[in-house]
């Protein structure tokens, strides 16, 4: 593999091919480079598996205080025996002559049995012509030498006498080249090259949310497939949520733990006077209760998008028309993997004097074509506010199975009529969660919503 | 939706020559989803519109017609007989007023249909019964009844044994102490009156809709069944009872009528009804071109009939089939008869030109801003807490908008601001690389008439080295960038930024936000360890209405 090194670590390495193992000291001397070129250079060398650094410790020694005395004048036991080579002395005049070093001195002396004490007197017994630790003594003298170059046994008597000795620990570093670096051939030549092959470190891309890049996306299908977009409010009297999609005030899915009703809050404005009319004998007629407008005026979080549309529609009574609302809807159940308190809808609507069943499934096809989705099929279900109504299942290759995606159907003439629409109004819609999990590879839809950023950072953007 | 569980062997004895195969191929365009499938069992889910499959002989009719093997109507064949006579007393009129009831004899009561017939009940019930409020059904055993009987009513000291105990109980006692009388017990107000059904013997039979008498009590033993409905509608309750009376038919009893006088009661007919349709709305809703003949076939398949006269299709359609209101219903069934898996879809063109909401153009141009900014985009819920919204972030708690009955304890008030959300997300995320910073536009919501809501959009900085200099210059490039607009700021407090260290966000001097630098203690309750810095605008009457 060829290698493209810096100019600094060629320099090293040509250097090291010539003295084999070096101190970064002795790089710089040898290669003419700053301390800190070098040392960005071994670790340069170093991560490329150029070089090995070898890291040692070694103590010096030098002599403390006392040391450097009894280097210069004799250690004190020696200037002891001395004086008393020649004739006795007493204990006075001994410690006159010597001082405060007197009593280790003479404490040696007789542990060693070198001197003996007569009445007054003391005397000598022997005269060693050498004493432990005064060979290493010389050796240091006033210089700092290797622990390792000194006997340790003799080094030992003096080592732990106060301020003799001074142990420096010096950390050694020893560059050397292994072998793949011997085998490179240093060229001359270009420089700046950089090592375009190795690692770098990952930089964190912001993005939009995964789950808004899949609502984008669907709504730009259903504008190409000429629908226009219209939006409306979260929150929306019963009426429209449920009213005026027939469905009668007593229905289980108008309870409090299937629909989010707001605590204490309807409101007085829900529609015209004929339209309010026209729906409540609808309900009468079609379900047979009382039909009470103050149920109708509770607010609630609507359960679905269909109530922006079916509001469009009384609203502009159009005979041909595309349109679609996307945006949240909520429903009052347990959080699970499958299930949010909140989630996104999509939700559309052709009205046209010659719109059919079978166009609806066409636009259905189309729809889940261009979102890549190939394998579809149509069943027959229900839906209080459609007929007929039909769902679609699309086929999960990572799952191995069918899974229930949109819901569609016609308008019911019940629903219809009294609003004074009088043609024919297909409409679909279903979660916009269901289809991302489906791109995302998505087991759990909280996923969605926990904003993990390890996850929205690492997510690929398209699939 | 309900589920009931089959028995591919039991479904094939019912229905006749099929294989299990076209048993499971046909179930899902009956409208029964499969659940899940093990060996012999299979569970579906059904519509509660059509409580006739609740039953594994209820989706044998379907089964049978949609596989061609017996199609048209199932005919009640109701005995007549003046046996069986219910005299109505005028004092349950004001409360339960309605009673109706069918006599079914020598049929094999096994533990399967007894299962059977519990979960039709249960259905009923809670379906077209409205949680048996409107309507509500006992089946007892015949032969432990001496007819004629009573629909009558008595006070809250009337004691009998109810079914599932072993001594007398009083109305009161059965209101107070049983489980249905808990559940139940609301229906009856405070009516001093209670409805009761008694026999010529004034033995209790039933306590509508709360519970029967133990005395008839339907067993493996049981040979003859009596079935009646109460209920405050008369034709809800004879849907109901037609239902039950179809299913009983087809499990092989006999049927015969009951006598029912008085109070504007009468005898129950169950008759099918006459609808009329025009093939023109079949072919223009379903976008094919039938002949009369395919139609009527398409319908006999669904289990109706069907003749010609004229132009029009008279259609017959059985009592328990309620669900059919008009045409249009008629319309379905006719595309079920035919196959949904024969009708292949067309992509007409389309005669309109689309476009996108200019607030949605808007809200993605502003992300597409942010994220070249360095932010990304976060989504949180509308719905969320007051610890999230108010406790956390030392906020005021004022005019909480709250949604009653909540099954999340997370999920309790409508935001009133997005920056708390944008908190919780950096306080999740504690434990991944830094600088973090998030952006979120979306709806929050006030009070107004009766709701106000506002787009708002949201930033956060969260790094060691995070200012208020760096989100103020974020904020002034993306509204400076996308929508050339000029902020001001000016000091301000805010319990959610430190004092000193924040301030109002205006545009020719409307205000329109805040920023500044997150409290320290707001930061330190969330337990993160770097300096935040955040703003919050509202877009609308900014760059949208």
């Amino acid at each position: 593999m060829s290698q493209v090194l810096h100019e600094i670590e060629k320099k090293i390495i040509t250097s090291l091919k010539n003295n084999e193992k070096q101190t970064p000291e002795n790089l710089e001397k040898s290669t003419n480079l700053s301390p800190d070129q070098i040392r960005r250079g071994i670790e340069w060398l170093k991560l490329k598996g150029l070089a090995v650094v070898t890291e040692s410790q070694a103590i010096s020694l030098s002599l403390g205080k006392n040391g450097l005395e009894s280097f210069h004048k004799g250690l004190p036991e020696r200037r002891l025996l001395d004086l008393l080579k020649h004739e006795s002395k007493t204990l006075q005049d001994l410690q006159k002559e010597l001082g405060n070093v007197f009593g280790p001195a003479m404490g040696l002396a007789r542990k060693n049995n070198w001197v003996d004490a007569s009445e007054e007197k003391i005397f000598l017994k022997t005269f060693p012509s050498e004493l432990p630790g005064e060979k290493a003594l010389k050796q240091i003298g006033e210089n700092k030498i290797s622990k390792n170059e000194i006997d340790a046994d003799d080094l030992s008597f003096i080592l732990k006498r106060p301020d003799f000795i001074i142990e420096n620990v010096i950390k050694t570093k020893e560059i050397s080249l292994t072998d793949t670096a011997k085998s490179i051939e240093i060229t001359t030549g270009l420089s700046g090259e950089i090592n375009v092959e190795s690692k770098v470190p990952d930089v964190f891309v912001a993005r939009t949310h995964p789950l808004k890049d899949t609502i984008d996306e669907i709504r730009e299908i259903f504008v190409t497939l000429g629908f226009t977009e219209i939006i409306g409010s979260m929150t929306q009297p019963s009426f429209w949520n449920f009213d005026a999609l027939f469905t009668p005030q007593d229905h289980p899915a108008r309870e409090l733990q299937d629909t989010f009703y707001l605590d204490g809050i309807s409101t007085k404005k829900i529609g015209t006077s004929e339209q309010i009319k026209k729906i409540s004998e609808s309900h009468k007629k079609g379900w047979r209760y009382n039909w009470d407008i103050n149920e109708a005026q509770k607010m609630v979080l609507r359960t679905h998008t269909t109530c922006v549309t079916i509001k469009h529609l009384a609203e502009n009574k159009s005979d041909e028309a595309r349109v679609f609302s996307l945006g949240r809807v909520f429903r009052n159940e347990k959080v699970s993997y499958k299930h949010l308190v909140e989630f996104n809808q999509i939700e559309g609507i052709v009205i046209g004097k010659n719109a059919t069943l079978r166009d609806l499934m066409g636009i259905q096809r189309e729809f889940y074509r261009r979102i890549g989705i190939t394998k579809i099929k149509f069943w027959p279900t229900f839906f209080p506010y459609t007929e007929p109504s039909l769902q679609t299942m699309v086929y999960n290759d990572r799952l191995e199975k069918w899974v229930e995606l949109f819901g569609m159907g016609i308008f019911r003439p019940e629903v219809t009529k009294p609003l004074g629409i009088t043609k024919p109004v297909l409409a679909w819609g279903g979660g916009i969660e269901r289809i991302a999990m489906l791109k995302y590879g998505l087991d759990d839809v909280r996923e969605f919503y926990n904003n993990n950023l390890s996850w929205l950072r690492s997510t690929t953007k398209c699939q | 939706m309900p589920v009931v569980e089959l028995s591919y062997s039991r479904l094939q004895k019912l229905i006749g020559k099929v294989s299990k195969k076209q048993i499971s191929d046909s179930l899902p365009f009956l409208g029964l989803d499969i659940e899940s499938e093990d060996k012999d069992l299979v569970r579906v889910e059904y519509s509660p519109n059509r409580p006739d499959y609740s039953t594994d002989l209820g989706i044998t009719l379907g089964l049978q017609g949609l596989l061609g093997i017996k199609t048209g109507i199932f005919k009640l064949n109701i005995k007549k007989s003046n046996n069986y006579v219910i005299h109505v007393d005028p004092s349950v009129s004001k409360i339960r007023p309605f009673v109706t009831g069918v006599i079914a004899k020598n049929g094999n009561v096994d533990d399967n249909l007894i299962k059977q017939l519990m979960a039709m009940q249960e259905d009923l019930h809670f379906g077209i019964g409205r949680k048996r409020k409107k309507s509500s059904i006992g089946i007892h055993d015949l032969d432990k009844i001496i007819f004629p009987l009573t629909y009558t009513s008595t006070n809250r000291d009337h004691r009998f044994i109810p079914l599932n105990s072993k001594s007398e109980l009083t109305i009161t006692e059965i209101l107070s102490s049983t489980d249905v009388g808990k559940e139940y017990g609301a229906i009856l107000g405070n009516s001093i009156k209670i409805p009761l059904i008694l026999d010529s013997k004034k033995q209790t039979m039933s306590f509508p809709p709360i519970i029967n008498a133990a005395v008839t009590t339907v067993t493996p033993k049981t040979k003859n069944l009596f079935v009646e409905v109460t209920g405050i509608n008369k034709e809800d309750a004879e849907d109901m009872l037609s239902v039950v009376a179809t299913i009983l038919q087809i499990a092989g009893f006999t049927l015969y009528s009951t006598k029912i006088l008085g109070a504007k009661n009468t005898s129950p007919k169950l008759e099918p009804r006459k609808i009329l349709i025009n093939s023109n709305l079949i072919n223009q809703t379903l976008g094919l071109d039938l002949s009369n003949s395919q139609i009527i076939s398409s319908l006999k398949k669904s289990r109706l009939d069907a003749t010609l006269k004229g132009k029009n299709i008279i259609c017959s359609v059985p009592a328990y089939r309620f669900d059919i209101f008009g045409p249009m219903d008629l319309v379905e069934e006719v595309s079920l008869g035919y196959g949904i898996q024969n009708l292949i879809p067309i992509l007409s063109p389309s005669q309109t030109l689309g476009q996108p909401n200019s607030i949605s153009v808007k809200l993605k141009s502003l992300s597409l801003i942010m994220v070249g900014l360095g932010y990304t985009e976060a989504l949180n819920s509308s719905l969320t807490s007051k610890r999230v919204l108010y406790e956390m972030t030392n906020r005021e708690p004022r005019n909480m908008i709250s949604v009653l009955d909540s099954k999340s304890q997370e999920h309790t008030i409508l935001r009133d601001s997005i920056l708390p959300g944008l908190l919780e997300n950096l306080s999740r995320n504690i434990h991944t690389a830094y600088p973090q910073k998030l952006f979120e536009t979306g709806t929050v919501f006030s009070y107004g008439k009766p709701i106000n809501e506002t787009t708002n959009l949201a930033g956060i900085s969260a790094h060691q080295d995070a200012t208020f200099t760096e989100i103020k210059s974020i904020l002034q490039s993306a509204l400076k960038t996308g929508f050339n607009l000029e902020i001001e700021t000016k000091t301000s407090s805010n319990p959610i930024f430190e004092e000193g260290r924040t301030a109002s966000i205006s545009i020719n001097g409307k205000t329109i936000g805040m920023i500044g630098e997150i409290n320290s203690k707001t930061i330190e309750n969330y337990k993160i360890r770097v300096p935040i810095v955040g703003f919050e605008i509202s877009l609308s009457g900014l760059i949208f209405e």
